[in-house]
């Protein structure tokens, strides 16, 4: 992957940048003072961290005027600080990461946004939604099918695709693999493997709505692994499992390693394929300046889901696919490849875009994805005994 | 009397069809929808294509209503075939997609070539043999829950020529829930949209081809 | 003039991102929910076991009859009736109950099964059917979403499969 780094030592002056800095500072602590009314001071101690994690990175993104490195950083933490707290919460509660058909029969799954699209039809025509869980939180299941769809939603409308760079709880894993080594093993990928994750979306939408069962999720989501799986008690829940296994260490660690893309993002996740609609809705975009641009394709090679075409940059734009992580407009040696808001001028004012993005996108974050840091900052704490 | 019998037995098929149909396009939709976006946009190409579909399914039917009456009462029994009649039709089916849908190689037919640039349409797709036929035949003796309702009624029938018009009905009915189907026929193609059909099929492909080794192994397994 | 109406539009669309961020945690969020939840929609009764159908009250506990599941023809499961007894402190020792699942006055099955309040025991029954249209299960824990004896939450849920006969209709 080409460079990432700031296109100069520093972009903006400290002062300025900690006074852009200041609505996230101030929405960070808003948004945990309730944590210090805990008794729990592992629980400070994550929220106080979280604080300053997540202000201290707005102010890099600010001060260098980069996204994508300090973006990175907030995102493969939250992907693997997750898994942390979320399988102790569920070895606590059910001494295991597998679910019994107990838990599924009394609506105790956790909604998991990626089963959305196979919800749709059979919610559309038959007010039936094909999933275990329960439509209203209860105290075994604080995270209902409402809840998790209604901040869904909220997410969505405020960055679109941008969901898969600051608020996916899976994606920072393989971006954490993706970044290990400097250069790629494989680097020629075929362009067609970017539709793959449309052939899935499709395929799960029809089998699901056919045979009523969220198809994904009993079969191809390689973040089973990771969170909770079936409890593995016939040939075919074995089966399942080997192909979560199977799914994880290929699409979330091997091939990520290899090609320093994110593999299972941008080429099998049918959720990013739904998620990419929104991007149509959505006001932020990244524009190429045809003036600047010297087709070097840095940018390409930057973008960690193939969503640039030689194609689409001679047109100015990114694919349907883009996810707004930055790492093209980081990349770009012309500052050619910009933030954009639809309908004002490409290139005019562009960190104006990019600051409109940030505040909201990065205020969401720091609702979702530093409430989850923070619990699970605790729950290590706690794990090693520290408090 | 015999001629009130029949109408009532007809109208008895039609409406199970009618009740039954979003069950057959539900089951079928997985195989129909894909497949028939990688075929031409066009509302008279997708009529035609559509329309044999339809026929080799009514086909499928019609084949399955002639075994039907001819097992006749000994059907309860013969319900211990069932599971290999069921596991043979999904492999066969999933090779039925592989060969039609996806484009597979064939001496008279081109593969549809590798795009490097799926983002412009202004590279058409080779059109790939159309297997409307095939594909609505396997659909059609595919075992289906609705099929089978129909299969046990219509074997209760005094004559073959009775059984074969329960099925006709009950086809037309159920035939009636693909007419949404053409509207894809209005959906602009692009090398994009007919890689993603193609690559859908595949996976329907695996999907069925599994399902139909799962049914036979846990037949021999467990018997 | 019209030139300016798209970058109006698009800070005006700026503008109401940054407003629906800040109003999720506080508003937006609730509001999204409750429009989930008031759309009508249910969990699917393979996973839910139905709806409730009647309710016999016993000595401290309840036994919760359900409609009987017949599931979407291409489910992979067979049509059932869930029997749910709660709360479980009140159960006894040994639960042996018949009871009516179709509400004709005459009972359908005979349930038994012994308490195990030892954390982490799995919990196994018996039903023995008093008709044909149920079928009988002899020492289940949890086979299937069709067939089970499980414990969760204060409540037993068992599940009875329907007869293989009488599933077919």
């Amino acid at each position: 992957m080409a460079s990432t780094k700031a296109r100069a030592p520093a972009y903006r002056g400290i002062a300025r940048s900690a006074l852009l800095t200041l609505p996230i500072a101030l929405w960070s602590l808003l948004m945990f003072t309730p944590t210090f009314q805990s008794s729990s001071p592992n629980l400070h101690i994550g929220a106080v961290a979280v604080i300053v994690f997540m202000t201290g990175l707005f102010f890099m993104m600010m001060r260098t005027g980069s996204t994508y490195r300090w973006r990175r950083i907030f995102f493969v933490a939250l992907g693997f600080l997750f898994p942390v707290g979320f399988i102790t919460q569920l070895v606590a509660a059910r001494g295991t990461m597998s679910i019994p058909i107990e838990r599924m029969v009394s609506g105790d799954t956790p909604f998991c946004f990626m089963v959305t699209p196979s919800l749709i039809l059979p919610a559309a025509f038959a007010r039936t939604i094909v999933f275990p869980g329960s439509i209203l939180p209860t105290a075994s299941n604080p995270h209902s099918i409402a809840v998790m769809i209604g901040l869904w939603f909220a997410f969505t409308l405020v960055m679109g695709k941008a969901w898969c760079s600051y608020a996916c709880f899976f994606g920072g894993i393989e971006e954490g693999f993706a970044g290990i080594a400097k250069r790629a093993k494989i680097r020629k990928l075929d362009p067609r493997l970017r539709l793959i994750p449309w052939a899935i979306l499709l395929f799960v939408v029809l089998v699901s709505a056919a045979i009523y069962e969220p198809v994904y999720c009993m079969w191809l989501c390689p973040f089973k692994t990771v969170t909770e799986f079936p409890a593995v008690r016939s040939l075919t829940s074995a089966l399942q499992f080997v192909v979560f296994i199977v799914l994880f260490a290929g699409l979330v660690v091997v091939l990520p390693f290899l090609t320093k893309k994110r593999t299972q993002c941008g080429f099998f996740c049918p959720f990013g394929a739904f998620q990419s609609i929104f991007n149509k809705i959505n006001p932020f975009e990244i524009r190429f300046n045809r003036e600047k641009c010297v087709d070097c394709t840095l940018c390409q090679s930057a973008c960690p889901t193939m969503a640039l075409s030689a194609e689409s940059i001679r047109e100015g734009k990114t694919l349907l696919n883009c996810m707004k992580c930055g790492a093209c407009v980081d990349s770009c040696k012309k500052d050619a490849a910009v933030w954009h808001l639809k309908g004002t001028e490409v290139a005019v004012k562009p960190e104006r875009a990019r600051l409109l993005f940030l505040y909201g996108t990065w205020a969401m974050a720091t609702m979702f994805g530093g409430s989850v840091l923070a619990n699970s900052l605790a729950t290590t704490l706690h794990l090693i005994h520290w408090n | 009397m015999a001629a009130i019998h029949l109408y009532a037995s007809v109208a008895e098929a039609f409406v199970l069809g009618l009740a039954t149909g979003p069950v057959c396009l539900a089951s079928c939709g997985p195989v129909v929808l894909p497949w028939m976006l990688t075929q031409p946009q066009g509302l008279e190409r997708h009529g035609k294509r559509l329309a044999l579909f339809l026929a080799g399914r009514l086909a499928g039917y019609l084949s399955f209503a002639v075994v039907t009456w001819s097992i006749g009462t000994a059907l309860p029994s013969s319900w211990a075939a069932r599971p290999w009649i069921y596991g043979a039709v999904e492999l066969v089916l999933a090779g039925a997609l592989l060969v039609y849908a996806a484009g597979w190689p064939h001496p008279r037919c081109g593969l549809v070539e590798p795009i490097e640039n799926l983002v412009h349409i202004d590279v058409k797709p080779r059109r790939p043999p159309s297997g409307a036929l095939a594909l609505g035949f396997l659909t059609g003796i595919n075992l289906c829950p609705p099929f089978l309702v129909a299969a046990v009624r219509a074997a209760q029938f005094s004559n073959l020529g009775s059984s074969l018009l329960f099925f006709a009905s009950f086809f037309a009915a159920t035939a009636l829930w693909f007419a949404p189907v053409l509207t894809l026929s209005w959906i602009r193609r692009s090398p994009a949209l007919v890689t993603v059909a193609r690559m859908t099929s595949l996976l329907l492909a695996a999907w069925y081809g599994l399902s139909g080794i799962r049914i036979l192994f846990e037949r021999i397994t467990y018997g | 003039m019209r030139k300016r109406i798209p970058v109006v539009l698009a800070y005006a669309g700026a503008t109401l991102t940054l407003l629906i961020a800040a109003c999720t945690p506080f508003y937006l969020m609730g509001a999204f929910s409750s429009a989930v939840a008031r759309a009508g929609l249910h969990i699917d009764a393979a996973y839910s076991g139905g709806t409730i159908a009647r309710t016999y009250q016993r000595d401290g506990y309840r036994i919760v009859v359900y409609n009987p599941v017949r599931p979407h023809l291409l489910q992979g499961i067979e049509p059932f009736v869930q029997v749910v007894f709660t709360p479980v402190s009140a159960l006894p020792a040994v639960v042996d109950e018949r009871i009516d699942l179709d509400g004709d006055g005459l009972n359908d099955v005979h349930v038994t099964f012994a308490m195990d309040r030892r954390p982490g025991a799995k919990l196994r029954g018996n039903v023995v059917a008093l008709n044909a249209n149920y079928e009988s299960l002899m020492d289940v824990g949890d086979e299937s979403f069709s067939r089970m004896f499980v414990l969760v939450n204060n409540e037993v849920i068992v599940r009875v499969p329907f007869h293989p006969a009488v599933a077919k209709k």
